[in-house]
């Protein structure tokens, strides 16, 4: 029993509501942005719930435009934006969650990332992504090109390190002396 | 009196009086960071009143308090800030370190949380639970009430020493 | 005390200095007057992070022209316990320890979340008995969320007895509650494939009485400031967030209901029994804090109309699916079997073991959408736990919201929108 076993007290079979909307939507996807789309991992093929769609790290912020406009995906959620650290080559995978309340679908988005390359931002799509992205360069180090204002959202502002990457270790403790000091550059309007 | 001129133990009327007035008046400044506020809140509610003990009176701004209960966990971020409002308070001052996080760090022993507020400032008073029962933080109240009326809490050695002229300046 | 490096090296090059460059706000007097630094009487105000109308540590810098909010930026962060790290050194069982901490004014919620998050990797289902219990306990739980939320609000604005009579039924409900799991605020209630133990004999019925009073006192509270001209005045016009802020925002929960949109995981995304009990989602036209206020009230009792359809449902059986991966063998086979004692060994030293996947599993929490996303490359650890924390994507609403604002209409919005230092600092 794992992850391709439905269960019914948790949403039921999701594969059997969406499989049709999903493979409409992949196929539209790769009509429209071809290459950009590099890998479509599907629910019964691959341990995961719902379609994780790999898009080519330039394009993500069109695609998620293109995703949230369209009338048959209207994914006009951004439920959530994290990364992960996958210890290979790309290193970073930057994960967009998306829900789309026409259909109560949701869909994975994946985009892969190396250690100095950077993400074009999403605050154009979705200005809820602001802290996302920022929470991402905090404890990952993932640039996001495009962002007005990255700088460190839950650690201190002294802080030296990128604390979820694998690398670094759980009790890596460094303090401080003074309270961050506040900085009058950020109320400039 | 010891040699350094410095006394252990008072047994003057006058002590014990304004001990006991001290006790029973005190001004705690609620630090809530994390769940143990909520289980603060719920000591300080009708339910478990510590208004019966005399703490009724919380004061948010460190110069108008004198007992510091720090609840819930201070992390890198926040260290400096206690220890900044802890300076703020004037003396005799108090610390009560409320729940497992603030006394030791409780089971977040990870990068970013002290492990145990008494790294940055001095505690008198630890009341232990993940959140600690109000009883418990009553029982811990009339502790330091004890030892407030014994003299025997720092904050009191401190005045004490500064009256007999040998308290060393900290810089 | 040492000069910073940042104030010494203005001197050297001969700039003013203001008092922001020194450390702890400065001890020295400088000749240029931190004041004016914009040359008139806009004055910089640091609010928190130990400030009582900031629920939790937050800290709000901002810019005041007279009352008026010009600019402002928020900054958190000082109740961070690296929970997403401590996901990756802890073992699933360990884990759900961790997840009371979340929202810890509603802890249940979040150990359901995360149980049912576990549970969709692993292709568990759970019986019947545990998913109605674990119902009961998230609309107890959502309700003690909404009276501590309505509550803090009304005290930050300056009603207190609201909050004493919601605070009563509160300790009612931590009784219950301490009577089913042995602990008021931090539960560790449910385990991945059920619930750590049953509820005691006559447990429901205390529930269901719970359940009267509290409706009762609601109505009470009602009385108290719905009508009320101050509140009102306070309230109604403050801090509007409309349709099409929320969804630019990710904003889920009571906040967006209040707005107009009829979003709601319960029925929307129904998981365990939510389709077959039957209960309304209140929706507000104007999104302002009145509104919020109103639609937590109102879901306050829809909630304990749940909590009695769930305790008419309940029915014997077992609150622990028997399968070997999950279920710690009782305390009379760990003790007298080999095999039992091995398995409990195993189970505690290493940690069941989680096929490789990934799924994100979400649920109405109070706040709004609580989701967990769980990558696990096999082995007893995850190889990534994120918690989707809604306050997080709600404190990002306050500044556009402020900007603007009365610094005391500032105070009631960040008490409506609920924002829970341990969900956006995890």
């Amino acid at each position: 029993m794992n992850i391709n076993t439905p269960v019914p007290t948790i949403y039921g079979d999701l594969v059997e509501r969406f499989s049709e909307i999903w493979s409409n939507q992949i196929r539209a996807l790769k009509e429209r942005f071809g290459d950009a789309i590099e890998e479509v991992q599907l629910p019964r093929e691959f341990p995961t719930e719902v379609p994780n769609v790999f898009v080519r790290r330039d394009q993500i912020a069109a695609v998620l435009a293109w995703m949230k406009e369209i009338p048959d995906f209207e994914y006009g959620y951004l439920s959530d934006l994290t990364a992960t650290d996958e210890q290979e080559r790309p290193r970073f995978h930057v994960i967009y969650q998306l829900l789309s309340r026409k259909t109560m679908a949701r869909i994975r988005l994946k985009v892969r990332v190396d250690e100095d390359q950077a993400v074009p931002t999403a605050i154009g799509v979705w200005p809820a992504a602001n802290w996302a992205e920022r929470e991402v360069w905090d404890m990952f180090g993932v640039r996001f090109e495009g962002h007005p204002d990255l700088r460190r959202i839950l650690m201190d502002v002294r802080w030296e390190g990128h604390p979820l990457r694998k690398d670094y270790p759980v009790r890596g403790y460094q303090f401080f002396p003074t309270p961050e000091p506040i900085d009058p550059t950020l109320l400039e309007s | 009196m010891s040699k350094d001129g410095s006394a252990a133990y008072f047994t003057t009327r006058v002590d014990a009086v304004v001990n006991w007035a001290r006790k029973h008046s005190l001004f705690p400044l609620p630090f809530g960071t994390s769940c143990c506020g909520i289980e603060m809140m719920a000591t300080l509610c009708s339910d478990y009143d510590m208004a019966r003990f005399g703490a009724e009176a919380i004061r948010f701004s460190p110069r108008q308090a004198d007992l510091l209960i720090v609840a819930g966990i201070i992390n890198a971020k926040m260290a400096p800030v206690l220890k900044t409002v802890y300076d703020q308070m004037s003396e005799p001052k108090w610390v009560m370190s409320f729940g497992a996080c603030a006394s030791s760090g409780g089971i977040f022993n990870v990068y970013s949380v002290t492990q145990g507020i008494d790294t940055v400032i001095p505690v008198d008073v630890y009341v232990p639970g993940c959140p600690p029962a109000p009883e418990g933080v009553l029982h811990s109240l009339i502790r330091l009430q004890e030892q407030i009326q014994k003299g025997e809490t720092s904050a009191q050695r401190r005045e004490r020493q500064a009256r007999a002229g040998k308290l060393k300046e900290v810089t | 005390m040492s000069i910073d490096s940042r104030a010494e090296e203005k001197l050297q090059k001969n700039e003013k200095i203001s008092n922001f460059d020194l450390p702890s706000g400065g001890h020295y007097s400088v000749e240029h007057d931190p004041d004016d630094l914009w040359g008139d009487s806009r004055v910089i105000v640091n609010i928190g992070p130990t400030h009582p109308a900031m629920h939790g540590a937050l800290r709000m810098v901002a810019k005041l022209n007279g009352e008026t909010i010009e600019k402002s930026y928020c900054e958190f962060g000082y109740t961070h316990r690296a929970k997403e790290k401590l996901g990756e050194n802890r073992t699933y069982h360990q884990f759900v320890v961790y997840t009371d901490r979340l929202n810890y004014c509603s802890a249940l919620i979040n150990n359901v979340t995360y149980a049912m998050a576990v549970e969709r990797l692993m292709g568990i289902q759970v019986p019947d008995r545990a998913v109605w219990l674990r119902m009961i306990c998230c609309e107890m739980a959502r309700v003690i969320d909404h009276i501590i939320c309505v509550g803090i609000n009304a005290v930050d604005l300056g009603a207190f007895s609201f909050f004493l009579y919601g605070f009563h039924q509160r300790e009612e409900a931590y009784s219950l509650i301490e009577r089913l799991c042995g602990a008021r605020l931090t539960t560790s209630y449910t385990r991945i494939g059920g619930l750590m133990a049953d509820a005691p004999e006559g447990w429901e019925k205390q529930v269901k009485d719970w359940v009267k009073r509290t409706r009762t006192v609601i109505d009470e509270m009602d009385a108290l400031l719905t009508g009320n001209k101050i509140w009102c005045q306070r309230t109604v016009g403050v801090g509007v967030m409309d349709a099409q802020f929320c969804q630019q925002y990710s904003v889920t929960g009571p906040t967006v209901r209040a707005a107009g949109l009829n979003y709601d995981l319960r029925k929307d995304q129904p998981s365990m029994f939510y389709k077959d009990i039957e209960f309304d989602v209140p929706i507000a036209q104007n999104g302002d804090v009145f509104d919020r206020y109103l639609v937590r009230m109102e879901e306050i009792r829809q909630s304990l109309n749940v909590i009695s359809q769930c305790c008419e449902r309940l029915k014997k059986g077992p609150i622990w699916v028997e399968d070997k991966r999950v279920r710690i063998p009782e305390k009379d086979v760990v003790h007298n079997t080999m095999e039992g004692l091995i398995h409990h060994f195993k189970f505690f030293m290493t940690g069941f073991e989680v096929p490789p996947g990934e799924a994100y599993t979400t649920f109405e929490a109070a706040n709004g959408e609580l989701g967990f996303y769980i990558s696990s490359k096999g082995g007893p650890t995850a190889h990534r736990m994120r918690i989707r924390g809604p306050s997080f994507y709600h404190f990002q609403t306050l500044t556009p919201i402020c900007d603007g604002a009365k610094v005391g209409d500032m105070v009631g919005i960040l008490g409506s929108i609920n924002i829970i230092a341990g969900e956006l600092d995890r």
